[in-house]
């Protein structure tokens, strides 16, 4: 028992890196790279995939090449983000956990991002825009 | 370990330092309420339902996984404790959708009972999309009903500490929060046969054993 314990808080402890790692080599974390990073770090499939589908920023299913985040936290949803996701949506012609048709856009709402002193917030891929507004939407998506 | 001397409900009582404070409740017969506890194994501290009122804490204390000190006052059921509870009680039934109107041992339902006993009627909170999943009835071991779960997470210690199986873990975040096995798949697995351990666990009966046709 306490073998077994210490080899699954090893891999508990290693796993977050290793998903990060996998993530950047496959773009995703398709069911495959899910079942690798399960053999290599001796932890049960069902938590690999526990931890991986509670972190917005681990994908388990193949993304647009630029990944819309909206904040859903509740101070970016009293600042309205409710207008940015409903902008995004008509200007996209895509609903949140949906991608475009051409795979440039996917779009998703994330947990806080961190960034509620500029609510309402999001982020395309590793880069943050705050205070948004929906005039301000058109032209952020015009430049991807 | 030390002797302590605390107080539970105005009675004096002499406790073991380090036992925790429903431990120590329940061998002096204070009853004190819980959905996630298992007696024995290390606290979840996950369903909150066992909060009580400890003089001088700013805050209610959960009793399944706070430990009692030397002078400690506590207080299982002040009006502070109840209102918290039922509160507790109110969210919970709030994501507890499953049909427990036709269940004919509903009354075997913690959650259930407890609404009872803190008088808690329909909740008030309005869900956008109500938290519900259909039953399963493909495992011949365990029939599994997510919608009345309430993520007490004893199934998941049921499995891994108790059945040595470890096939079960939360995933998703928030209200999508989910017991799930492998990606997400029913239980007619290889992997969920010849056990049914979680079964007796589930406060909730969100897993129950197969009705033998």
């Amino acid at each position: 028992m306490g073998k077994e314990t210490s080899s699954i808080s090893s891999g508990r402890a290693e796993l977050l890196p290793v998903l990060k790692r996998e993530l950047s080599k496959n773009g995703c974390l398709s069911k495959e790279v899910m079942s690798g990073v399960a053999e290599q770090t001796g932890l049960p499939l069902n938590e690999v995939y526990g931890v991986s589908t509670f972190y917005t920023y681990l994908p388990v299913s193949k993304t647009g090449k630029n990944v819309i985040r909206v904040c859903g936290s509740v101070p970016c949803d009293l600042k309205d983000a409710q207008a940015v996701i409903g902008s995004i949506q008509k200007e996209l012609g895509i609903a949140p956990g949906q991608a475009t048709a051409d795979g440039k856009f996917s779009f998703e709402l994330a947990s806080c991002i961190g960034a509620c002193d500029q609510a309402p917030a999001m982020m395309i891929n590793d880069q943050l825009y705050g205070n948004l507004t929906p005039e301000r939407i058109v032209e952020i998506l015009k430049s991807y | 370990m030390d002797n302590v001397n605390i107080n539970i409900d105005g009675r004096k009582i002499k406790a073991r330092e380090g036992a925790t404070i429903m431990e120590v409740a329940e061998a002096n017969e204070i009853k004190i309420p819980t959905l996630c506890h298992i007696k024995g194994q290390l606290p979840t501290g996950a369903c909150r339902i066992c909060v009580v009122e400890v003089a001088g804490s700013r805050t209610l204390v959960g009793s399944c996984h706070t430990p009692v000190s030397g002078g400690m006052v506590i207080y299982t059921n002040s009006p502070k404790v109840v209102a918290a509870r039922r509160v507790i009680v109110e969210l919970m039934l709030t994501a507890h959708t499953g049909d427990c109107v036709n269940d004919t041992n509903a009354e075997d339902c913690v959650l259930h009972n407890l609404a009872s006993d803190y008088e808690v009627g329909a909740p008030r909170f309005n869900v956008k999309a109500p938290r519900y999943y259909p039953a399963e009835d493909s495992n011949p071991y365990v029939r599994r009903d997510l919608s009345k779960c309430i993520l007490c997470r004893k199934c998941i210690r049921a499995c891994s500490d108790i059945a040595g199986k470890n096939i079960l873990s939360i995933a998703y975040r928030g209200f999508r929060s989910k017991v799930v096995m492998g990606f997400d798949e029913p239980l007619d697995s290889e992997e969920c046969r010849d056990c049914g351990v979680c079964i007796e666990y589930c406060p909730t009966r969100a897993l129950s054993a197969p009705v033998k046709v």
